[in-house]
């Protein structure tokens, strides 16, 4: 989308203009470095010439350690006063990661930036605690960042958890020691309040913060914006500006490049419309080289903090170019004539694995190629059932099969009118393959639907260890289910891939107890009208979240076997004290899945990866650093899918000069592709005007992919 | 002092739960040995014991159960409740 690029540049603006400016990333997949063209790390450092402009990008695991560590002793003792555990166990625990990592680490973060900030506020002469006069956050996809604006209320939850595990060691204090005076955990728990409350302000605070919405001039793009201010806007935050990114400028006429200027204009209008009053419109236009370092990113800056109201009037009066040749419904793309193309459905990535995921940076077209992957497949192999499911909360697979024409009334976008709205349970597409079902994951209703079984199983653990009354009543824990907290997407995406793809996965890896399994069975009887049951899928396509957070999905199993393994060590020691039981024999059950889940992942036979990227040198180095990671968790990724690419450039010059830094950059990729000896095979898709979407535009686009080593 | 009264209270209720367990477990040496089983799955989840050394355990704790319910009821019948299949206890699973 171009939100580092944006953030970025909006902070170079800020400190030329000489505001002290700080810019930080809290998405667990940075670029930031990539964008201003220096290393970071989690340490704020100066960027450019000027002292003004300092740069960090979130370690969120180690921030949050950390802190942890931080608090190490007021945490422990909550932990030791409201449960039976020794300090061996509660460090053990303390020890444990968390899923929602990112979000949470992001939260203490901001809050301490920000609190260094008031401090600065009331006592003036205390200059040094207060570094910066404004702090860029460059945040992580809309799904999750999202889930971050949460996190406020997540972390006042938890320290409402800490305050009924210490709330009985306090009366016993006060009544039988007769000592009034809070202690270290007393002012902790009072601190996290004090910060969450104190950050979920900030937020909600017009005068201190401003939301920025960046966004490509694109159909999938369109809904997700929408939804996303309105998320916004439920929580009491106000996205201030809509930024429309990488804008084609006028140019040479070109039967490519006028069609992506004809469906630019008409969402840009769209925007304007739905979303644009008494927001600032802003647009940058697609520049011919991309945006890396401090000196290009100032001339974006400064678009982005004008105050003029002429680009507004220019967003409204822009005219839809007349396309040329053929109606709006032809597809054109860039193909080149006499190369050797390949279909989707035997690409290295897709031909014989049962599980498919499908990653890369934001905005790089990943709902795109696993919608027409999805589609070639179910439409090559009539007797397999295929499933799309996207685990990214911010869905847009239904835009990606909407074909309702871009060019009609106001109502064309609305969400509950159009024609693929696609929900949770698996639907076939209308129009499409009979064996192809998609389905979009609705976590926070999944974490509500297994409510009873969660609190069922949190009030086991807690009682098992003393703290039942942790799990009883309103408190903290009831609100944390609440609130969908952060990791709530990955927990539940990987607890969904894992009932999908293993025959007995609905058997087990389930909170507790018969009342899931009996709710389950009537939902999936719900669901299957029409749609087969979830044993019943022979390949399982997953339209993952941005990089990051598919990395973090991935790495979830680890995580949790983690967890189980600290609470079965904690039983053991305590078995004469509670013996054993339902809990243990649950942990074992769900211990023994896990490891089955992750020797599925990691059978090359099975799961593949497929990255897909763009062509260019930001992306790459995104992909880079993916490929390793996945390496690292022993996934099998044998194609890279280099998306939208210019590959049969006319008279145009756009065109032209697109196609040769696209080569450039392809000829890199490779060089590191084989340099890494990650052994896999380049695929790269034709750029197609407008961009495919509906399953007989994505089943032309999905067969004309290039396997061609470079000319 | 409804302070005192309820710790007082609770954990003598505690302990005498306990002892009842107790009671109870030893008059019923399944239970223990199924507990014992469950045990040793923990820990081969853990890590604790290796593959083998966790089925010699089942073996001889498996036997051992067996030869209690050849006790109680000779000869060796078993309702389907109490099917024992490889290391899974279904007693467990309830809706399986």
């Amino acid at each position: 989308m171009g939100k580092t690029t944006c953030a970025a540049a909006r902070a170079v603006a800020d400190a030329a203009a000489g505001s002290r400016v700080l810019v930080v990333s809290t998405d667990p997949a940075h670029s930031l470095g990539d964008a201003l063209g220096v290393k970071l790390g989690a340490k704020p450092a100066r960027v450019g010439r000027g002292g003004r402009l300092h740069a960090a990008e979130l370690d969120a695991p180690r921030a949050f350690s950390r802190w942890i560590d931080d608090h190490r002793a007021a945490l422990g003792d909550a932990l030791e006063h409201g449960t039976w555990l020794d300090r061996a166990d509660v460090e053990a625990l303390l020890d444990l990661s968390l899923p929602g990592i990112d979000e949470l680490a992001g939260i203490l973060e901001i809050a301490r930036l920000a609190r260094v900030e008031r401090q600065d506020r009331d006592d003036r002469k205390e200059r040094r605690a207060a570094p910066y006069d404004v702090i860029v956050v460059d945040t992580a996809p809309t799904g999750h960042t999202l889930r971050l604006l949460a996190a406020p209320r997540t972390v006042a939850a938890v320290a409402d958890v800490l305050d009924t595990l210490q709330a009985e060691h306090r009366i016993i204090r006060q009544q039988l020691a007769r000592v009034g005076r809070p202690e270290a955990a007393d002012r902790l728990i009072a601190l996290v309040a004090e910060q969450a409350r104190g950050t979920g302000e900030l937020f909600r605070d017009p005068e201190r913060t401003t939301f920025c919405w960046v966004t490509l001039a694109e159909r999938l793009s369109l809904a997700e914006s929408e939804d996303g201010i309105a998320a916004l806007d439920a929580n009491g935050m106000r996205a201030a500006e809509i930024v429309l990114n990488r804008v084609l400028p006028q140019g040479d006429r070109c039967p490519v490049c006028d069609r992506r200027r004809a469906e630019e204009r008409r969402v840009i209008v769209q925007i304007a419309r739905r979303l644009g009053r008494g927001r600032r419109m802003r647009i940058i236009p697609a520049d011919l080289r991309e945006p890396r370092g401090v000196a290009v990113l100032a001339k974006i800056g400064k678009k982005l903090s004008t105050t003029e109201d002429t680009e507004e009037k220019k967003v409204l009066n822009l005219r839809v170019p007349r396309v040329l040749r053929g109606g709006d419904g032809v597809l054109v793309m860039s193909s080149p004539k006499n190369e050797r193309t390949v279909a989707a459905e035997s690409l290295p990535g897709v031909r014989g694995a049962k599980l498919i995921f499908v990653g890369g940076k934001g905005g790089v077209g990943k709902t795109t190629v696993s919608a027409a992957a999805a589609v070639r497949l179910a439409r090559a192999h009539p007797n397999r059932r295929v499933l799309l499911l996207s685990t990214d909360p911010a869905h847009s697979i239904a835009d990606a099969f909407d074909t309702t024409p871009s060019a009609g009334g106001s109502n064309v976008y609305s969400r509950g009118t159009s024609p693929a709205d696609i929900g949770d349970t698996p639907k076939p597409i209308r129009g499409g393959p009979r064996n192809l079902f998609v389905r979009e994951l609705d976590a926070a209703r999944a974490l509500a639907a297994r409510r009873a079984d969660l609190e069922e199983a949190v009030e086991e653990i807690a009682s098992a260890f003393g703290a039942g009354e942790v799990a009883t009543g309103s408190g903290g824990a009831a609100e944390l289910m609440d609130l969908a907290p952060p990791g709530v997407d990955e927990l539940f995406g990987v607890l969904e891939v894992f009932r999908l793809t293993t025959p007995r996965g609905g058997g087990r890896l389930r909170a507790s107890g018969a009342s899931a399994s009996l709710a389950e069975a009537r939902s999936v009887k719900r669901a299957e009208v029409g749609a087969p049951r979830d044993s019943q899928y022979d390949v399982v396509i997953v339209d993952t979240a941005p990089t990051g957070h598919a990395l973090r999905l991935l790495e979830l199993p680890e995580t949790a076997r983690e967890w189980v393994q600290v609470l079965l060590r904690m039983l053991l020691k305590y078995k004469t004290l509670v013996r054993p039981g339902k809990l243990a024999a649950e942990l074992v059950d769900v211990s023994k899945s896990i490891r089955e889940l992750q020797a599925l992942l990691r059978d090359p036979s099975h799961t593949r990866f497929l990255v897909v990227t763009r062509a260019a040198e930001v992306p790459r180095f995104e992909t880079e650093r993916l490929l390793t990671r996945l390496r690292r968790l022993k996934l099998a990724a044998p194609a890279v899918i280099v998306n939208a690419m210019t590959l049969a450039p006319r008279r145009c010059t756009r065109c032209r000069a697109t196609a040769a830094a696209e080569r450039r950059s392809l000829a890199a990729l490779r060089r590191s592709c084989l340099g890494r000896s990650h052994g896999c095979v380049i695929i790269q898709t034709p750029l197609s005007a407008p961009p495919p979407r509906g399953v007989r535009a994505l089943n032309a686009w999905g067969g004309s992919w290039l396997t061609g080593s470079p000319s | 002092m409804f302070i005192l009264d309820t710790l007082l209270i609770g954990s003598l209720r505690f302990v005498l739960d306990k002892v009842v367990a107790a009671a109870e477990a030893e008059m019923n040496d399944d239970t223990s040995l199924r507990e014992q089983l469950l045990e040793a799955q923990m820990r081969l989840e853990l890590g604790e014991i290796s593959e083998e050394e966790f089925a010699e355990t089942e073996r001889d704790l498996l036997a051992r159960i067996r030869e209690i319910k050849g006790q109680q009821q000779a000869p060796i019948s078993m309702s389907p409740k109490d099917k024992i299949s490889g290391v899974d206890i279904e007693s467990f699973d309830s809706e399986q």
